[in-house]
Protein backbone atom coordinates (compact mmCIF):
# COMPACT_ATOMS: atom_id res chain seq x y z
CA UNK A 1 0.00 0.00 0.00
CA UNK A 2 1.35 3.44 -0.72
CA UNK A 3 2.22 5.81 1.64
CA UNK A 4 -1.51 7.77 0.20
CA UNK A 5 -3.68 4.53 0.53
CA UNK A 6 -2.26 4.57 4.00
CA UNK A 7 -3.17 7.81 5.35
CA UNK A 8 -7.22 7.42 4.03
CA UNK A 9 -7.38 4.02 5.46
CA UNK A 10 -6.27 5.62 9.12
CA UNK A 11 -8.55 8.58 8.28
CA UNK A 12 -11.77 6.34 7.29
CA UNK A 13 -11.00 4.41 10.54
CA UNK A 14 -11.24 7.04 12.71
CA UNK A 15 -13.73 8.58 11.07
CA UNK A 16 -15.97 5.79 11.10
CA UNK A 17 -14.91 5.12 14.85
CA UNK A 18 -16.34 8.62 15.52
CA UNK A 19 -19.76 8.31 13.68
CA UNK A 20 -20.06 4.94 15.05
CA UNK A 21 -20.19 3.40 11.90
CA UNK A 22 -19.67 -0.17 13.27
CA UNK A 23 -20.46 -1.54 9.35
CA UNK A 24 -18.13 0.38 8.10
CA UNK A 25 -15.42 -0.39 10.58
CA UNK A 26 -16.30 -4.07 9.85
CA UNK A 27 -15.13 -3.30 5.97
CA UNK A 28 -11.88 -1.85 7.21
CA UNK A 29 -10.88 -4.70 9.84
CA UNK A 30 -9.10 -7.84 7.90
CA UNK A 31 -10.97 -10.93 8.82
CA UNK A 32 -7.99 -11.98 10.81
CA UNK A 33 -7.41 -8.54 12.40
CA UNK A 34 -6.22 -8.56 16.17
CA UNK A 35 -6.34 -6.02 18.85
CA UNK A 36 -4.31 -5.27 21.33
CA UNK A 37 -4.50 -2.76 23.99
CA UNK A 38 -1.56 -2.09 26.85
CA UNK A 39 -3.76 -1.15 29.49
CA UNK A 40 -5.20 -4.66 29.41
CA UNK A 41 -2.35 -6.61 27.61
CA UNK A 42 -4.41 -8.62 25.75
CA UNK A 43 -5.40 -9.22 22.56
CA UNK A 44 -9.03 -9.24 20.86
CA UNK A 45 -9.88 -10.57 17.55
CA UNK A 46 -11.69 -7.44 15.20
CA UNK A 47 -14.86 -8.93 15.71
CA UNK A 48 -14.78 -9.16 19.29
CA UNK A 49 -13.32 -5.32 19.31
CA UNK A 50 -16.73 -5.04 17.26
CA UNK A 51 -19.44 -6.62 19.35
CA UNK A 52 -18.08 -4.59 22.33
CA UNK A 53 -18.41 -1.11 20.38
CA UNK A 54 -22.09 -0.76 21.09
CA UNK A 55 -22.08 -0.88 24.71
CA UNK A 56 -19.13 1.31 24.65
CA UNK A 57 -20.66 3.76 22.56
CA UNK A 58 -23.37 4.59 25.22
CA UNK A 59 -21.23 5.47 27.66
CA UNK A 60 -20.78 8.86 25.75
CA UNK A 61 -22.81 11.63 24.37
CA UNK A 62 -19.90 11.92 21.46
CA UNK A 63 -16.61 11.20 20.90
CA UNK A 64 -14.09 12.96 18.50
CA UNK A 65 -10.73 11.69 17.26
CA UNK A 66 -8.88 15.03 17.10
CA UNK A 67 -5.56 16.10 16.68
CA UNK A 68 -4.52 13.38 14.45
CA UNK A 69 -0.76 13.44 13.50
CA UNK A 70 -0.23 10.34 10.94
CA UNK A 71 3.20 8.97 10.14
CA UNK A 72 3.43 5.89 7.56
CA UNK A 73 5.67 3.32 7.63
CA UNK A 74 6.06 0.58 5.20
CA UNK A 75 3.52 -1.96 6.18
CA UNK A 76 1.14 0.18 8.90
CA UNK A 77 0.36 3.74 10.34
CA UNK A 78 1.60 5.39 13.91
CA UNK A 79 -1.31 7.52 14.55
CA UNK A 80 -1.26 10.10 17.76
CA UNK A 81 -4.17 11.59 18.75
CA UNK A 82 -6.49 12.84 21.16
CA UNK A 83 -9.74 11.40 22.06
CA UNK A 84 -12.22 14.21 23.22
CA UNK A 85 -15.06 12.85 24.65
CA UNK A 86 -18.92 14.17 26.05
CA UNK A 87 -20.37 12.05 28.31
CA UNK A 88 -24.08 12.49 29.13
CA UNK A 89 -24.00 14.84 31.75
CA UNK A 90 -21.80 17.08 29.60
CA UNK A 91 -18.80 16.77 31.24
CA UNK A 92 -15.86 16.86 28.38
CA UNK A 93 -12.66 14.80 28.86
CA UNK A 94 -9.67 14.10 26.81
CA UNK A 95 -7.35 11.38 26.41
CA UNK A 96 -3.32 11.36 24.58
CA UNK A 97 -3.36 7.80 22.53
CA UNK A 98 -1.39 6.31 19.98
CA UNK A 99 -2.00 3.52 17.76
CA UNK A 100 -0.11 1.56 15.75
CA UNK A 101 -1.66 -0.12 12.98
CA UNK A 102 -0.37 -2.90 10.74
CA UNK A 103 -2.27 -2.63 7.19
CA UNK A 104 -2.53 -5.40 3.94
CA UNK A 105 -4.37 -5.40 0.89
CA UNK A 106 -6.59 -1.85 1.91
CA UNK A 107 -7.47 -3.51 5.19
CA UNK A 108 -6.42 -3.13 8.80
CA UNK A 109 -4.99 -6.59 10.15
CA UNK A 110 -3.53 -5.71 13.44
CA UNK A 111 -4.00 -2.77 15.94
CA UNK A 112 -1.70 -2.26 18.88
CA UNK A 113 -3.22 1.02 21.11
CA UNK A 114 -1.36 2.38 23.91
CA UNK A 115 -2.83 4.86 26.58
CA UNK A 116 -2.92 5.72 30.40
CA UNK A 117 -5.43 4.65 32.34
CA UNK A 118 -5.19 6.59 35.21
CA UNK A 119 -7.04 9.35 33.11
CA UNK A 120 -10.27 7.18 32.76
CA UNK A 121 -11.87 8.38 35.76
CA UNK A 122 -10.69 12.46 34.84
CA UNK A 123 -11.98 11.35 31.08
CA UNK A 124 -15.57 10.39 32.03
CA UNK A 125 -16.15 13.15 34.86
CA UNK A 126 -16.38 10.05 37.49
CA UNK A 127 -18.12 11.28 40.67
CA UNK A 128 -19.27 14.31 38.61
CA UNK A 129 -22.31 15.71 38.39
CA UNK A 130 -24.44 18.22 36.20
CA UNK A 131 -22.58 19.76 33.45
CA UNK A 132 -19.07 21.25 33.41
CA UNK A 133 -18.03 24.98 32.85
CA UNK B 1 19.26 15.64 4.59
CA UNK B 2 16.61 12.78 5.07
CA UNK B 3 17.80 9.88 7.85
CA UNK B 4 17.60 6.54 6.20
CA UNK B 5 15.59 3.57 7.49
CA UNK B 6 18.95 2.29 8.49
CA UNK B 7 20.20 4.96 10.43
CA UNK B 8 16.63 5.46 11.91
CA UNK B 9 16.65 1.92 13.20
CA UNK B 10 20.39 2.33 14.74
CA UNK B 11 19.65 6.11 16.60
CA UNK B 12 16.86 3.64 17.93
CA UNK B 13 19.11 1.15 19.14
CA UNK B 14 22.12 3.14 20.66
CA UNK B 15 19.37 5.21 22.16
CA UNK B 16 17.86 2.22 24.05
CA UNK B 17 20.65 0.57 24.74
CA UNK B 18 22.04 3.81 26.29
CA UNK B 19 19.50 4.29 28.45
CA UNK B 20 19.92 0.94 29.64
CA UNK B 21 23.33 0.55 30.46
CA UNK B 22 22.49 3.73 32.27
CA UNK B 23 24.98 5.90 29.80
CA UNK B 24 23.08 9.40 30.79
CA UNK B 25 26.15 10.95 28.22
CA UNK B 26 25.39 8.72 25.69
CA UNK B 27 21.92 9.64 25.69
CA UNK B 28 22.51 13.55 25.59
CA UNK B 29 24.83 13.02 22.70
CA UNK B 30 21.97 11.36 20.76
CA UNK B 31 19.68 14.32 22.00
CA UNK B 32 19.60 17.60 19.36
CA UNK B 33 20.48 20.53 21.49
CA UNK B 34 16.43 21.65 21.26
CA UNK B 35 15.15 18.30 22.11
CA UNK B 36 11.73 18.48 23.52
CA UNK B 37 10.41 15.06 25.14
CA UNK B 38 6.33 14.80 25.96
CA UNK B 39 4.71 12.13 28.05
CA UNK B 40 1.17 11.22 27.92
CA UNK B 41 1.32 10.50 32.09
CA UNK B 42 1.63 14.46 32.25
CA UNK B 43 0.63 16.40 28.87
CA UNK B 44 3.51 18.63 29.83
CA UNK B 45 7.02 18.83 27.83
CA UNK B 46 10.59 18.65 29.06
CA UNK B 47 13.47 20.01 27.76
CA UNK B 48 17.09 17.96 26.78
CA UNK B 49 18.55 19.27 30.00
CA UNK B 50 15.22 18.29 32.55
CA UNK B 51 15.03 14.85 30.71
CA UNK B 52 18.75 14.22 31.12
CA UNK B 53 17.90 14.89 34.85
CA UNK B 54 15.24 12.82 34.83
CA UNK B 55 17.04 9.57 33.77
CA UNK B 56 19.73 10.12 36.19
CA UNK B 57 17.62 10.25 38.96
CA UNK B 58 15.19 7.56 37.59
CA UNK B 59 18.33 5.06 38.22
CA UNK B 60 18.61 5.27 42.04
CA UNK B 61 15.35 3.79 42.46
CA UNK B 62 15.69 0.62 40.29
CA UNK B 63 18.45 -2.07 40.37
CA UNK B 64 17.76 -2.78 36.71
CA UNK B 65 16.11 -1.74 34.24
CA UNK B 66 15.83 -3.59 30.77
CA UNK B 67 14.26 -2.42 27.32
CA UNK B 68 12.82 -5.66 25.61
CA UNK B 69 10.96 -6.64 22.40
CA UNK B 70 11.65 -3.79 20.70
CA UNK B 71 9.52 -3.49 17.70
CA UNK B 72 10.78 -0.61 15.23
CA UNK B 73 9.69 1.01 12.09
CA UNK B 74 10.81 4.17 10.58
CA UNK B 75 9.08 6.73 8.77
CA UNK B 76 10.32 9.63 6.72
CA UNK B 77 11.43 12.00 9.26
CA UNK B 78 11.84 9.27 12.59
CA UNK B 79 10.58 6.17 14.33
CA UNK B 80 8.15 4.35 16.48
CA UNK B 81 9.53 1.69 18.77
CA UNK B 82 6.84 -0.35 20.10
CA UNK B 83 8.63 -2.15 23.53
CA UNK B 84 8.54 -3.65 27.12
CA UNK B 85 10.26 -2.07 29.88
CA UNK B 86 11.18 -4.89 32.79
CA UNK B 87 12.78 -3.65 35.81
CA UNK B 88 13.97 -5.12 39.01
CA UNK B 89 13.26 -3.21 41.93
CA UNK B 90 15.91 -2.63 45.07
CA UNK B 91 13.66 -5.11 47.11
CA UNK B 92 14.10 -7.87 44.41
CA UNK B 93 10.49 -7.44 42.73
CA UNK B 94 9.90 -7.27 38.95
CA UNK B 95 8.07 -5.49 37.58
CA UNK B 96 6.69 -4.92 33.93
CA UNK B 97 4.75 -2.44 31.34
CA UNK B 98 4.43 -1.96 27.61
CA UNK B 99 5.17 1.17 26.04
CA UNK B 100 5.57 2.93 23.11
CA UNK B 101 7.25 6.16 21.82
CA UNK B 102 7.34 8.12 18.63
CA UNK B 103 10.58 10.12 17.46
CA UNK B 104 11.32 12.88 15.15
CA UNK B 105 14.88 12.86 13.90
CA UNK B 106 17.39 14.97 11.66
CA UNK B 107 20.68 14.67 11.01
CA UNK B 108 21.73 11.71 13.29
CA UNK B 109 20.06 12.76 16.42
CA UNK B 110 16.63 12.79 17.96
CA UNK B 111 14.49 16.04 18.39
CA UNK B 112 11.79 14.62 20.13
CA UNK B 113 9.71 12.17 21.66
CA UNK B 114 6.14 11.41 22.57
CA UNK B 115 6.13 8.62 25.14
CA UNK B 116 2.39 6.82 25.93
CA UNK B 117 2.18 4.12 28.45
CA UNK B 118 0.16 3.22 31.34
CA UNK B 119 0.90 4.61 34.80
CA UNK B 120 -1.24 1.94 36.28
CA UNK B 121 1.63 -0.65 35.51
CA UNK B 122 3.97 1.30 37.50
CA UNK B 123 2.55 -0.14 41.28
CA UNK B 124 1.15 -3.99 39.86
CA UNK B 125 3.53 -6.58 39.92
CA UNK B 126 3.13 -9.43 37.09
CA UNK B 127 0.93 -11.69 37.11
CA UNK B 128 2.24 -14.73 39.64
CA UNK B 129 4.16 -12.15 41.84
CA UNK B 130 3.18 -11.31 45.22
Amino acid sequence: MTDGEIRELCNRFFDAYQDRRIDALAEIYAPDCSVWHNVFGRETTGAENLAALPKSYEGQRRRSYDDRTINTFEGGFVIQYTLAGVQHNGHRGALWICIVGLCRDGKITRIDEYMDSSKFAAWAGAGRKGREA
Amino acid sequence: MRMTDRELRELCTCYFDAIERRDVDAVAELYAPGFSFWVNLTGAESSREQNLVTLREGYALLRRRCYDDRRIETFETGFVARYSVNVVQHNGKRASLQACIVAQCKDGRITHIDEYLDSSKFRRPPAGES
